[in-house]
């Protein structure tokens, strides 16, 4: 039993059946070992109602209000061959794949065109109280084309279980790029699912700025494959942790041709009875030749119940590569902590310091400045004893 | 103003202080000299407040307080300021935060009103002056990607603004070439006044040509073994640490 079963026993979809012989993942489920699925299993979970909104948004798991732009189109949503392959594959990595599959609400498919440039903020709308919404979002960026997509959330005060899952399909034909910025800042009831998978064609460049500090669950599964020679891929994530929230991202990057490049950074910072859950994993194929990779992945841990699970997995196959990794977990530093305290700063502006300057390695690379700004606010604002350093930006920051 | 007696510290199971005692009055400049390992800078981190080091017997006065009750902070806001021998890299925090956050904590401390952004950069940029300071290392990470000599004038910089009642310099001297080491010593000679004292740790002689002490001591094996006045610099100087080694 799970709390999608009656809803799953109602709809027609093909996987219907299939969701609700298998149920949510176990823990003997490798992947989903930390997943607290109790919160899923409790609720009885109903289909949500889209609110109105004047923005691009995700809600009740229709996209609406789709906008306009130059070298922008609505396609159709019939999936090609190989995202079928794609959409079959996430069904099949564990069993809330199927529920995502039989629960699917609506699915949006989006072209880039040909050399256009275009920008997408897409609004992610709290649902309900023990309401879930289910879409699939298809991004074709066609040759040459470049693409922003920010992805932001509503924060709501809302103390009631509630779901939203997105699955995000993109293929970059060569030459093309994109920028993802994705900010999760759900409410704190939220439970957010992510399933993200890219598709990289020769010369092309995807670069992931993965930032979380929202909802109570949030799950999210990337997989990028660097299909195309000289393809790149960059990801650049934080996740920050508190009370008893639970953060997991599973990335992994698929280097299938040569000549590709990969990077991948990530920091979790937990206190309370937060647990974040990290595993990134590189794979070299036997013939991807030429290929370079760099993995950083930095724990900080600020409270004796805090829990976090970092996994970095390297599997390289060919011989003629540059590999790159590290990774750590650790509290905060005690020499950097009295030299800051040594200046006259008090413990508790000392840490807040410190848990900043974890952070803003991540957040400062965000090119996007209106994004940046907002993050590094909510950022402050998430810090106990943040307010000094937000006057320190405000007063001296030309 | 500062009155160090019978100090004994250990880092784990070796003691590293054994019995130290000096006195050090409201406007003097005291230097420590010794060779490497003689504990010079476990005396200042002791004073300083790190907690690496486990104090086993006798007691620091600084200002009529017990100092060793003190946490670190609380040092800092009664007057006293280390320069780090190895100043310490923060990357992601802004050397202006730092700077600024400091000098309003030690303000508030001492009854001062908060310096405003505009008074406090009227400020800071009159001191990096002095310390021929570009004022691009106010918006660069503390410490971060600084060379050995830019770190130490960071330090005296950073002693130019909170203004210390006395200041400890660890091998402040070490890594900087000679235009540094002229640049870092008149920024000491330039904070020397009647009402604050400052206690030099060094290995070496030159920085004292420039910053001319009232007294130095040799530490040798956690002890002072000899003081002096400043011709004891020139001494050690010629003949080194040679017979001040042995236990």
């Amino acid at each position: 039993m799970s709390g999608f079963s009656e809803w799953l026993a109602d709809v027609k979809d093909v996987h219907a059946p299939e969701a609700l012989a298998v149920g949510l993942p176990t823990k003997r489920v490798e992947s989903w070992k930390y997943v607290p699925t109790r919160g899923l299993a409790r609720t009885t979970w109903q289909p949500a109602n889209p609110k109105a909104t004047e923005q691009f948004a995700l809600t009740g798991g229709e996209f609406v209000n789709v906008p306009t732009a130059d070298g922008l189109a609505v396609s159709d949503n019939t999936l090609t061959a190989s995202e079928q392959k794609r959409i079959d594959e996430i069904n099949q990595a564990h069993g809330f794949g199927l529920t995502q599959a039989a629960l699917e609400n609506s699915r949006l498919a989006l072209t880039i065109q040909t050399t256009a440039s275009v920008v997408l903020n897409l609004h992610h709308l709290a649902n309900q109280a023990n309401s879930a919404g289910f879409s699939t979002l298809i991004i074709r960026v066609e040759a040459g084309a470049q693409l922003t997509l920010v992805e932001q959330f509503e924060s709501t005060d809302a103390d009631k279980a509630n779901l939203s899952s997105l699955r995000c399909l993109i293929t970059l034909a060569r030459d093309s790029s994109v920028t993802h910025v994705r900010f999760q800042a759900a409410n704190p009831a939220a439970h957010v699912f992510s399933n993200l998978d890219v598709e990289c064609g020769e010369n092309s460049s995807y670069r992931l700025q993965t930032i979380e500090f929202g909802s109570k669950l949030a799950r999210n599964d990337i997989y990028i494959a660097l299909a195309g020679r000289e393809a790149s891929a960059s990801v650049n994530g934080l996740a920050i942790t508190n009370g008893s929230q639970y953060h997991d991202t599973h990335l992994a990057i698929d280097h299938v041709v040569g000549d590709t490049n990969s990077e991948m950074t990530f920091r979790n910072m937990v206190d309370g009875k937060g647990e974040a859950t990290f595993n990134g994993r590189v794979l070299i194929r036997k013939d991807s030749q030429r290929s370079a990779t760099e993995q950083s992945i930095a724990n900080l841990l600020l409270s004796g119940s805090a829990r976090v699970n970092p996994k970095p997995e390297l599997e390289i196959y060919a011989d003629d590569v540059t590999a790159s990794h590290g990774c750590t977990v650790g509290s905060l530093n005690k020499t950097e902590l009295f030299y800051l305290k040594s200046r006259g700063l008090s413990e508790a502006d000392a840490r807040a310091f410190l848990q900043y300057a974890f952070a803003e390695k991540i957040v400062e690379e965000i090119e996007h400045p209106d994004i940046r700004e907002l993050v590094e606010t909510q950022l402050l604002g998430e810090l106990k004893h943040g307010e000094l350093i937000a006057e320190l930006k405000e007063s001296v920051d030309v | 103003m500062l009155s160090i007696r019978n100090l004994h510290a250990r880092v784990g199971d070796k003691p590293i202080l054994k019995g130290i005692n000096l006195e050090i009055n409201a406007g003097e400049v005291h230097a420590i000299m010794g060779p490497n390992g003689s504990g010079k800078s476990t005396l200042s981190s002791v004073l300083a407040g790190r907690d690496d080091y486990e104090v086993t017997d006798g007691e620091v006065i600084y200002m009529g307080q017990n100092l060793l009750d003190l946490e670190p902070e609380e040092r800092a806001w009664a007057g006293l300021f280390l320069s780090f021998q190895y100043p310490v890299e923060i990357p992601g925090v802004k050397n202006i935060y730092l700077l600024k956050a400091a000098v309003n904590a030690i303000r508030e401390h001492r009854g001062l009103p908060e310096l405003k952004a505009a008074e406090f950069l009227k400020l800071v940029r009159e001191k990096l002056k002095v310390m021929q300071m570009d004022e691009a290392f106010l918006h660069r990470n503390v410490n971060e990607g600084f060379s050995g000599g830019e770190k130490k004038r960071n330090e005296i910089l950073q002693m130019q603004l909170l203004e210390p009642t006395l200041a400890l310099l660890d091998e402040t001297d070490s890594g900087l070439d000679v235009d540094a080491l002229r640049i870092v010593g008149e920024g000491i000679n330039r904070m020397r006044s009647p009402d604050r004292s400052v206690l030099l740790v060094t290995h070496y002689q030159r920085l004292l040509d420039i910053v001319k002490p009232d007294f130095v001591h040799v530490l040798a094996n956690g002890e002072i073994k000899l003081s002096g006045d400043h011709t004891l610099a020139k001494q050690l100087e010629r003949e080194g640490y040679e017979g001040f080694e042995a236990a």
